[in-house]
């Protein structure tokens, strides 16, 4: 794997001159690989999405050219054109700054990172452009933070280790605001390098780590987030054209680097200072968060009254509202703190805006109420209207009346209908949802933009007349259904600020986790052969087994069957190792579990339940109960589950009692625990002085019996 | 030396406790362990001797850090009780009595101040407003959240300065409650007051011609704030308050230093470094005061337990204090 020379990129040159005279270059990936920003994405790439009302591959190509990058490779792959459309025409071409150059390359086939990096291998053969490290980002990435410093760090630290090939950028803040899944990394605190990476909605205490971690100093956090900017070497590349399974940055190529330790390679992580900033546009959610932090300017110099991408600049006024010179507003409308206004827009009397962010070209009627939004350019919003937490793109109308509900998004040139209230969280478009939906993750856009032309003109123009209606009367759009699996999540990644009983449940959820760990019954067999699992020591497998038969036995009352249980019950105890008297421990526990688990009101209601679920399963026990040793440590265990019962307590002598009515345990076997038992602390003799008056009538009857054997 | 002044003695020196009224419950603790283990030594009388003790407490405390006014009037309490204390009482009598005497100085005087001043004070926060506060001042925080917890909508604008930057706290208690905050420094005053309509500002303490005696910085404040015609409302509670004069305005006699090195340096940031090698310059100065004085013409109102009054009125309220004082300690003098 990788082992063959490599003619045009691994050239690593040993010059320490060539590598300082390399020019600093990048390759910005114009497009996310994912479904997220559904269904707006059909129509237009996520990278030309507007942003605070600028594209967002503007944020990250001004902050490469601020950060000192001098070549800048846009790769796009669906909405080729657009996207070069865009380049074409905006500054970036056209720009007087000589010392940078954006260039394109474009491969409609990519439909992941891995097949993208695949493709820039194969031209690199022809072209040789990437000459050394480069930046790899998404076109979606905000950051200010600078390269130059750790560009020269990856660049020491390479020529020290061949094999040192990447460096991650990580900064610490909670992912919950971002909406992205729980992130856990393990980093060596010395050296930094990185060596776990998961991702996932696992909670956070259900991290398996490998044993062979423990043996050097780690630094666990599942505090830090991925800013998705990496500083990759040229055999990044080659590691993805020998791999040709690898389609997703992380998921693939780093955790297989991670846990496959191909060829040595490694990965190391930056942390970034708070001061700068540096996320990744993932989802709505963190869209949402995103636009406000621009608001808020933690992304200066990138904010909005900054002229940093060639178009004109808003202008700041106070309570961080930004407005473009020439809007107009009516005087009556109440234009709320963290608000952005572009050009030409109108502003009817009356309304009401905070939080939001609205487009050019815009025009809003009277008495509009517009919370928390983004409206995207010539937006018009009839008078009356209420949008709340919602994204309307490009040229949607929204008729009088109408109601946007918390999380909507109106995709381009949607109408709403006169008096339609849109249902929270819909996702609205012009075109219908695909039929097939792909299961594969890693597929972007459905089908290339040709596919989506026709299914633009064709498909559309066919049922228009039929399922116009979903929108109202006067409407257009179709509402697309959200599968069953993903509504649940849809708070987590929608730009309506999470739900306050979500967030409790949450905080609730970590603050449990230690106490939730104990009651996880792990499925069976899976423990046996986990051979990484750190707990292994004999105490903790009983407990499983405990557990295990428990399961078992509650299961088994269904069905009622005495033989079935005994055989399942066995293959537990071969597959745990455990002896017969652990089994008859661990079944007796589990009835008296379920007795005390039986709701019951008084103690002697639950003395009822023990004995009638002895009674029932009196030959369950019996089997495992053929000798005294074995009915010893029933007792013993029973003991024991009084010392962590309260209510069972009291009934400790009734319940033994009982047993041995029931012929379940002889009296030798309560005889010998009485005498093991004798020797014992005070404190531990609590039971069998409740047994006292008993044992002294067994043994009793017991001599009376001999005496009569003798007479 | 008793344990528990010395532990207080320390947390003063060290900052860990700081605030007026913080420091004044700090050392009334302290001073109530100590009447708790006080036994008379022989031949000597518990009036004379336990006086005796306490002022040297008390100048081991101002060694650690100067004393406040409030906590000088607080040690004069203690002082005038223990001096009061019938001779008739027994040694577990007089020390029961002089314990609770301090507990209820702390009650009455700090704890329930403190909810008479919300109380008025809430009634001025009107829905909309945009209220300004200097410093963390720990009346105005408890007006705040109180105000808050009655469901007014008002913003709040937190004024800050270097080097102790103390709004930062009360800024991240406030957000906690879901306020609407925003945070500037002190440079940035006069840009923000236009918004403004009220200023809450806390004291140190207050002198009988009307100066307020607080963090430095507050007359800064409340002058821009009278120059844009905002209200600027003082919450201090009434054992502050001094029959003192206070005329000189820009540094006063009393004024406590701070460390000087706080102002020459800038924490987290190594690049500047201009004074480096001057520090022992004969040429050079850090002064780093700890209080300012603000003339009654800036202050509108001064909220205390006795309700609001303008600057003018304190010698009243100074002279009521007093009256009461007598009366609550010697009603002999009034017969």
């Amino acid at each position: 794997m990788g082992a063959q020379k490599k003619p045009a990129v691994a050239r690593v040159r040993d010059d320490s001159e060539d590598l300082t005279r390399q020019r600093l270059q990048a390759i910005v990936l114009a497009d996310s690989f994912t479904t997220q920003f559904r269904p707006i994405t059909l129509e237009r790439p996520k990278v030309l999405l507007p942003l605070v009302n600028i594209p967002m591959i503007d944020y990250t190509l001004a902050w490469l050219e601020s950060a000192g990058i001098e070549d800048i490779f846009v790769f796009c792959c669906v909405h080729s054109s657009q996207v070069i459309d865009y380049l074409e025409k905006s500054e970036w071409y056209s720009r007087s700054n000589p010392n940078l150059l954006v260039r394109t390359i474009v491969s409609p086939k990519s439909t992941s990172v891995g097949d993208a990096l695949r493709y820039i291998y194969e031209q690199q053969t022809e072209t040789s452009q990437i000459q050394g490290d480069f930046v790899l980002v998404s076109g979606d990435t905000v950051s200010n933070m600078p390269l130059a410093d750790l560009i020269q760090e990856h660049r020491d630290r390479k020529k020290k280790d061949e094999k040192a090939i990447m460096t991650m950028v990580i900064k610490k803040q909670s992912r919950l605001g971002l909406g992205s899944d729980q992130l856990f990394i393990a980093v060596d605190p010395l050296t930094k390098q990185l060596v776990r990476y998961e991702e996932g909605n696992a909670r956070i205490g259900d991290v398996c780590l490998d044993k062979s971690l423990l043996d050097s100093t780690v630094l666990l956090c599942n505090d830090m987030q991925d800013c998705y900017i990496d500083i990759c070497s040229p055999e990044v590349l080659s590691l993805f054209e020998d791999n040709f399974d690898y389609q997703h940055l992380r998921r693939h190529f780093v955790n297989g680097l991670l846990v496959d330790d191909i060829m040595g390679y490694k990965i190391f992580t930056h942390e970034i200072q708070s001061s700068f900033y540096a996320t990744r546009i993932e989802n709505l959610r963190s869209y949402d968060m995103v636009s406000k932090n621009i608001i808020q300017r933690w992304t200066y110099p990138f904010v909005p009254d900054i002229n940093f991408s060639g178009k004109c600049s808003l202008m700041l006024g106070r309570q961080g509202i930004y407005r473009a010179s020439d809007a107009v507003q009516s005087r009556s409308a109440d234009i709320g703190a963290s608000t952005v206004i572009g050009y030409g827009t109108r502003i009817g009397n009356g309304g009401k805006i905070f939080n939001s962010v609205i487009g050019n070209g815009c025009s809003i009627g009277s008495n509009v109420v517009i919370q928390g939004s983004y409206i995207w350019n010539n937006v018009t919003i009839e008078d009356g209207c209420e949008i709340r937490n919602a994204i309307v793109c490009d040229g949607v109308k929204i008729r009088a009346g109408a109601v946007l509900q918390p999380g909507v998004v109106l995709s381009f040139n949607v109408v709403v209908g006169r008096d339609f209230v849109v249902p929270t969280y819909s996702k609205v478009s012009l075109l219908q949802q695909p039929t097939t939906e792909d299961s594969d993750e890693e597929m972007e856009y459905a089908g290339s933009s040709s596919g989506t032309a026709d299914l633009l003109s064709g498909v559309h123009n066919l049922q228009i007349e039929s399922k116009a209606s979903e929108l109202g009367p006067d409407g257009t759009g179709y509402i697309w259904e959200v599968c069953d699996s993903a509504h649940d999540e849809e708070w987590k990644h929608s730009v309506v600020p999470i739900p306050m009983d979500k967030l409790a449940d949450i905080t609730r959820a970590m603050d449990d986790d230690d106490i939730e760990d104990e009651s996880v019954v792990p499925p069976a067999g899976e423990l046996k052969s986990d051979t990484d699992s750190i707990n292994t020591d004999a105490n903790d497998d009983y407990g499983y087994f405990e557990r295990e038969v428990e399961e078992t036995f509650l299961m088994a009352i269904i069905k009622d069957d005495v033989d079935h249980v005994i055989r399942l019950i066995n293959s537990r105890r071969f597959a745990y190792n455990m002896a017969s008297a652990d089994c008859a421990g661990a079944v007796f526990y589990s009835m008296m579990r379920l007795a005390v688990n039986t709701p019951h009101n008084s103690a002697s209601e639950l003395y009822r339940n023990a004995t009638t679920i002895i009674t029932k399963w009196k030959g369950l026990l019996g089997f495992y109960l053929k000798q005294i040793d074995e009915q010893i440590e029933v007792i013993m265990k029973f003991e024991e589950m009084c010392e962590e019962s309260e209510e069972l307590g009291p009934l400790f002598a009734q319940i033994v009692h009982f047993l041995y009515d029931k012929d379940v345990v002889q009296e030798g076997a309560i005889l010998r625990w009485g005498e093991e038992k004798a020797g014992a602390d005070e404190c531990d003799k609590v039971y069998l002085n409740q047994c006292e008056a008993f044992i002294q009538w067994l043994k009793e009857a017991s001599e009376e019996e001999e005496e009569e054997e003798d007479s | 030396m008793h344990p528990a002044v010395y532990k207080v003695g320390l947390q003063y020196l060290s900052g860990d406790i700081s605030g007026g009224n913080a420091r004044c419950i700090a050392m009334l603790q302290a001073f109530q362990e100590v009447v708790k283990d006080y036994s008379t030594p022989p031949e000597k009388t518990l009036n004379r001797n336990m006086a005796a003790k306490i002022s040297s407490y008390v100048s081991f405390l101002r060694d650690c850090r100067p004393l406040s006014v409030s906590m000088e009037n607080a040690i004069r309490f203690v002082k005038n009780r223990i001096a009061k204390l019938p001779i008739t009482l027994s040694e577990s009598e007089a020390k029961a009595a002089l314990k609770s005497d301090i507990a209820r100085f702390i009650n009455e005087k700090i704890i329930g101040a403190d909810t008479v001043i919300v109380k008025h004070a809430v009634t001025k926060i009107r829905d909309g407003d945009v209220l300004l506060t200097y410093g963390s001042p720990t009346a105005v925080e408890m007006v705040l959240l109180h105000a808050h917890e009655l469901g007014k909508k008002f913003r709040v604008l937190v004024v800050d300065s270097r080097p102790k930057l103390q709004g930062q706290l009360l800024l991240r208690r406030l957000i906690k409650r879901g306020i609407n905050c925003a945070y500037t420094h002190i440079n940035a005053i006069s840009y923000i007051m236009h918004q403004v309509t009220k200023v809450f500002l806390g004291a140190s303490s207050v002198f009988s011609n009307g100066t307020v005696y607080s963090r430095v910085g507050t007359a800064c404040v409340a002058m821009v704030a009278t120059a844009f015609r905002v209200p600027v409302l003082v919450c201090c509670e009434a054992y502050k308050f001094h029959e003192r004069v206070l005329l000189d305005y820009s540094i006063c006699s009393s004024n406590e230093l701070g460390d000087p090195n706080a102002i020459s340096k800038v924490h987290g940031r190594e690049d500047i470094n201009y004074f480096d090698g001057l520090t022992n310059n004969a040429n050079l100065k850090f002064l780093n005061l700890m209080y300012d004085a603000t003339p009654s013409d800036y202050i509108s109102m001064i909220i205390t337990d006795y309700g609001m009054v303008p600057p003018t009125s304190v010698p009243v309220i100074v002279r009521e204090c007093q009256k009461e004082h007598n009366c609550f300690e010697s009603p002999k003098i009034v017969i």
